[in-house]
């Protein structure tokens, strides 16, 4: 049979990545669509379809007689393919919505955030309404009353970026006051590591350059601490850290996995899994130190000269310090190893080359006082030789991030660093109290004049240009004019900042103080400063503008942040963001934004690990509803305040066109492309840099000569008792000046040892899930249909899996697929049961992100978003990050009369239309659905 | 030219790419005369399952992509009354939709549950090996493009030779003939972990044995104490384990009909 050729439905075809991460991330995937502009297929970018594959000098690691080299397309990960279904999502907010009953001229009904439904309004009167409230703000408190939330992550977008949009309208205002975003992905790191290494900006080994194709050639033991290839890397880069992980085992690489769980990696690579309980990670570390140390199976020459204050943390091992040796069965009891195992890995990682990777995970980044186990690491690695052939602390994704010479040897012959338009997370400045005062200002034009003054003024620095993606223009770019022009920051920075991890504190509380934390990467020396909220002469928080709507969902205590959010102190929250979820329900207006898809952009391939470029990326389709991008989103509420500050806020109105063209110039490698293949192909391949390997590998150079090539340490070595935390907190019992096992402390009592175990028996472990990017892409109906994603219960609702081990599962008599509630002193939080062989039995495991869907909405979720019950406090008094992992539970199985009864309490809740194959959705929350 | 599909098992890391792209392609897609439209949710035309066995703190999981086989004996077409199913050149087997009614017959002749009824369009359905995008110069079926392993793949059976031979199909007793060919799926474990209770230390390189049937494997424990039988036919073994210095200790008929773990071993002193 002979069928003809068919419409396939590829009229269009463009380039997109998700980025995920932000600007920095993502990899190209060819999206096809349609005439009538429906998106048809997502797939893979094939570089031989629009460039000479073999001239672009494609890597290659070349190690014990086997070769690594990319694969000619892009490896897309699960968010990339179902990307049409983040699109299309019944979940998207299609119009400008008001609360029902939030009346700006009246009665705000704050008491009714997260329950009241919504009205669809046009945009004239939503960018009025937030124009009005913003000039009311600041004629009533002073802008310093706005608090703009506006840090990672969403769609790395460069034209109109996901997040920072606002920060511009708000400072051409006068100001706000900014969420400083804590150190999430690396807490234990920054507070920690950093004072044992360095490591700037963010606490990981740096310089980490090259350190994969070294292990590949010289190291015999990976120990994956917490880290999973399979998870983390996939909305940063794809599919390349799976295929360096099967190469590498497949050479000869010994594996060694530590994990309470058994995580998608481990569970087909693993050699051996230690199932350990979470965040007890220190106390193995310790009886490791404690087995090298009486065997004298550790580098004592290059402790010797690489490293300081080793002896009163050798004694505190031995128990010459506190009496009390920290052996394999002293952390036998804490961590639940076996004595026998925690020996066995000792002298394995002893007698072997041994680099420990990590991945965005574990209690290094996650726990309470994460700073211990972070820089028991890093001292670890330094007693076996840190920095020689094979010895590292390699990461499986953001390759590309923190460190001049990449991770993996794709690295162009120029490093990209692509403009955006947008200021993210900035500091306040606090050498400009004078500019505070004038910014009692009534008119557009006074700012203007303030603004004229502070350019007069020394420019303002910008701590780094690193994190957070906040973009600091090259030295090539900035002698482009139009384009210096373009992305010129604004000369007012925020007044006051407030940490993302107190942002509840800072409502609910009359002030608050923390310390660090003054920038979002800032080097080590600003964690000895102290700040408060409210600075003085600063108003308090009562109007909240948000493009980061996932505070319950991704952050510390989030049923906090609901009653904060409630607060009457809060009179307005605007939430600008393409999908109805999350610190949504709790906003008063919410702006629609179309996604990445539905707009004209520029992006680049910092991540993906094959070669990187810089790709146009046309609209794949027609934005949905009524969204707009988020640049525009915002000019719509300028041009609401007055024309001059609309054209301040565009720099001009200057054409999309016009910008593309201009980031491109200024991308740092338009002068490479020759054959102008930019504008011919629309993608723009960087040339491998053939020589990159060259460079050293990791610390190679310092543990040559740690004299010639010094650490950032104040002494230059390897800190195992540290210069800064000796001269500024050397009573700190939770971050002693040597790192130490924290049982509990004032701030968090979270362990087994607790008298809290009575009542909350398990530890809840939450981890970056696998088929969820944070909180991004809960409603993609096709993932939903794994199991690890979503469980449908008996109800037909599809819940969150709360993993539990058959043992524990069957003393509380509770099944595969059962409704569970999971619950401590903060609230309830309901999950459906997974029970798996793949979790240490003392654990409920839950991936974070999934939706708030409120049914009390202050103490009972059913959407299973985890985090709304994680400890409140930071992670320790002098570190200031959050503590969402390893902390303690109760769970039960939901009986029928307890659901009846919960659904004749809050019948409202259950009303709520919930969509059969997305959940939560927009209809359920909008009045007359 | 004829194709078929392969898997190499050992690479595939789970990911799901391979449903999730089948559904990319035909969800809300039609691609009349080679398929209608697949529903959103509750059809699987490419299915990862995931294979879980042993118990803590030895646990594998192996993850197999079952498709429609594309049989040489296709049943589906042999049961079904309006010649809804034909084969081209390339060997993929088509349910023409325009003809089908959604009478089933082809689904209850099929064993591997590869064909799937819409209600709503009052059809059967199945996977197409992506024709509509090989008919129209695409290269690859959507679920082998994005898999990220290279573990499945769609290649030209002559080419394909070195993979077929040795490999085995999905429930071959069907006698179908089935044109998707797997390697490397794992048979059952036997492992555990060998210690000295009075030293609490791991013993390295005890000798341990598995015999079924006359026929005996033999593994070192490693540097963790740990032992593992791996890809053992099912069957039940009687495993011993001897270490110098201590009593040898005995398991036996340990079913391996599935993984088996046989915990922290505690030998004792002679």
């Amino acid at each position: 049979m002979v069928v003809k050729p068919i419409d396939i439905k590829a009229d269009k075809r463009v380039f997109k990545a998700a980025s995920l991460m932000g600007p920095r991330s993502g990899l190209p995937t060819v999206v096809e669509s349609d005439k009538d502009g429906n998106l048809t297929r997502i797939r893979p970018m094939h570089y031989r379809d629009y460039v000479d594959w073999d001239s672009k000098n494609p890597w290659k690691i070349e190690a014990r007689g086997k070769t690594l080299t990319p694969p000619d397309r892009t490896l897309p990960g699960v968010y990339y393919m179902s990307y049409k279904k983040r699109v299309y999502s019944e979940n998207r907010v299609r119009w400008p919505l008001k609360r029902v009953d939030w009346d700006p001229k009246g009665e705000r009904n704050p008491q009714n955030r997260g329950k009241s439904p919504y009205v669809r309004i046009s945009w004239d009167e939503a960018a009025q309404i937030v124009a009005d409230e913003l000039l009311r703000m600041r004629d009533t408190y002073g802008m310093s009353a706005v608090l703009s939330q506006a840090d990672m992550h969403g769609e790395g977008k460069h034209v109109a970026p996901s997040h920072g949009c606002a920060n511009r309208l708000l400072s051409l205002l006068g100001g706000y006051t900014s969420q400083m975003r804590n150190q999430d992905s690396w807490e234990g790191y920054s507070w920690g590591s950093k004072n044992v290494w360095g490591g700037e900006p963010v606490g990981e080994m740096q310089p980490s350059g090259n350190v994969w194709p070294d292990i590949a050639k010289h190291s015999e033991l990976l120990l994956f601490w917490a880290a999973d290839p399979e998870t983390t890397p996939v909305g940063f880069d794809g599919y390349m850290s799976s295929r360096l992980n099967q190469w590498l085992k497949s050479i000869g690489l010994k594996y060694v996995y530590v994990d309470p769980a058994l995580n998608y990696s481990a569970c087909y690579m693993a050699d051996k899994w230690i199932p350990i309980l979470p965040n007890t990670d220190a106390a193995m570390f310790l009886a490791i130190a404690y087995v090298w140390l009486t065997e004298d199976t550790y580098d004592k020459e290059y402790v010797k000269t690489h490293a300081v204050g080793y002896e009163p943390f050798f004694d505190y091992v031995l128990g010459k310090e506190d009496g009390e040796s920290k052996t394999p069965a002293w952390a036998s009891e804490k961590c639940g190893v076996p004595e026998w195992t925690i020996k066995a890995v000792a002298r394995d990682w002893a007698s072997k080359i041994t680099s420990l990777t990590i991945g965005n995970g574990g209690p290094g980044i996650r726990g309470a006082f994460s700073t211990e186990p972070a820089r028991l690491q890093s001292i670890l690695l330094g007693m076996q030789g840190l920095g020689k052939p094979g010895v590292h602390q390699a990461k499986w994704l953001e390759w590309n991030l923190h460190t001049p010479v990449y991770q993996m040897p794709y690295q162009g012959e120029a490093v990209i660093n692509l403009p955006h338009r947008a200021e993210l997370v900035r500091p306040y400045d606090s050498s400009r109290e004078w500019l505070a005062k004038s910014l009692e200002v009534h008119s557009p034009e006074r700012t203007d004049e303030a603004a004229k003054e502070a350019k007069s003024d020394e420019p303002f620095k910008i701590q780094d240009d690193i994190g957070q993606g906040r973009y600091k223009l090259s030295e090539v770019a900035s002698t482009i004019e139009e384009l210096a022009e373009l992305c010129k920051i604004t000369d007012i920075p925020p007044q006051q900042s407030v940490p993302r991890c107190m942002v509840h504190d800072a409502i609910l509380k009359d002030s608050i103080e923390w310390w660090g934390l003054y920038s979002f990467c800032g080097p080590a020396e600003q964690q000895w400063t102290k700040h408060v909220f409210p600075r003085p002469g600063h108003s308090r928080l009562h109007m909240i503008w948000t493009d980061a709507p996932c505070n319950v969902t991704c952050w510390n205590d989030g049923f906090n942040f609901v009653k904060a959010y409630r607060s009457p102190e809060i009179e307005c929250i605007v939430a600008q963001h393409p999908w109805m979820e999350n610190d949504c329900y709790l906003a008063d207006i919410i702006l629609p934004v179309a996604t990445k898809f539905e707009m004209d952009d520029i992006c680049d391939d910092a991540g993906g690990g094959t070669l990187t470029s810089v790709f146009r990326e046309y609209p794949a389709c027609p934005p949905i509803g009524e969204s707009l991008n988020d640049f525009d989103c915002v000019a719509t509420v300028a041009r609401k305040i007055s024309e001059d500050v609309f054209m301040a806020y565009t720099g001009n109105d200057k054409a999309v066109e016009r910008v593309i063209e201009l980031f491109w110039q200024g991308s740092g490698v338009a002068h490479l492309d020759t054959e102008d293949e930019f504008h011919k192909k629309d993608i723009f391949v960087v040339p491998g840099d053939t020589r990159i390997q060259e460079a050293p590998a990791g610390l190679a150079e310092f543990a040559g000569n740690p004299d010639e090539h010094p650490l950032s340490t104040p002494t230059g070595k390897l800190e195992f008792t540290s210069t800064g935390l000796l001269e500024h907190f050397p009573n700190d019992e939770e971050r002693p000046p040597f790192p130490k096992w924290i049982e509990k402390s004032d701030l968090h009592d979270e362990r087994l040892s607790s008298p809290r175990v009575k009542d909350y028996p398990y530890l809840c472990m939450s981890n970056h899930g696998r088929w969820r990017f944070h909180a991004n892409l809960d409603d993609v109906t096709w993932s939903r249909e794994i199991e690890t994603m979503k469980i449908r219960a008996k109800d037909g609702y599809q819940y969150e899996p709360a993993w539990m081990h058959p043992a524990a599962a069957k003393e509380r008599g509770i099944a595969h697929g059962d409704i569970v509630k999971v619950y401590n002193e903060r609230g309830t939080v309901l999950c459906a049961a997974y029970l798996t062989e793949r979790l240490i039995p003392q654990v409920i495991y839950v991936d974070h992100g999934s939706r708030f869907d409120p049914i009390d909405v202050e103490t009972l979720d059913r959407g299973g978003a985890i985090n709304l019950i994680t400890p409140h406090n930071n992670i320790s008094k002098h570190a200031t990050g959050m503590v969402v992992s390893g902390f303690l539970v109760g769970i039960d199985k939901v009986t029928d009369e307890e659901m009846a009864g919960w659904k004749a309490k809050y019948p409202e809740a259950f009303a709520r239309k919930i969509d059969e194959a997305c959940g939560v959705c927009l209809d359920g929350w909008l009045i007359d659905s | 030219m004829p194709k078929v599909f392969t898997v190499d098992v050992a690479k595939c890391n789970g990911c799901y790419n391979c449903q999730l792209a089948c559904k990319d392609e035909h969800s809300g897609n039609d691609w009349t005369p080679y398929a209608k439209p697949q529903p959103d949710i509750g059809q699987f035309w490419v299915k990862l399952q995931e294979n879980v066995g042993g118990t803590i703190p030895k646990v594998k999981i192996h993850y197999i992509p079952y498709l429609c086989n594309h049989c040489e004996k296709a049943a589906c077409m042999e049961a079904c009354g309006r010649g809804c199913f034909y084969r081209r050149d390339d060997g993929l087997v088509i349910l023409a939709p325009e003809k089908c009614d959604g009478c089933g017959k082809c689904m209850k002749a099929c064993p591997y549950h590869a064909i799937f009824k819409n209600d709503e369009l009052k059809i059967c359905q199945k996977c197409t090996g992506c024709a509509h995008l090989l008919d129209n110069g695409y290269k690859l079926p959507r679920c082998v493009e994005a898999c990220p392993t290279d573990c499945l793949q769609f290649v030209e059976e002559a080419d394909a030779q070195a993979f077929i031979v040795g490999s085995t199909v999905n429930m071959p007793e069907t006698g179908l003939r089935p044109r998707v060919f797997y390697r490397n799926i794992p048979g059952k474990f036997i492992a555990g972990t060998v210690y000295d209770p009075v030293e609490k230390e791991v013993i390295i390189g005890a000798r341990c044995r598995a015999t079924n049937g006359g026929k005996t494997v033999e593994v070192l424990s490693d540097e963790y104490g740990d032992f593992w039988f791996k890809d053992l036919a099912m069957g039940k073994y009687d495993v011993v384990i001897e270490a110098k210095g201590y009593e040898y200790k005995t398991f036996d008929a340990v079913d391996a009909t599935i993984d088996v773990n046989l915990g922290d071993i505690a030998m004792d002193r002679v």
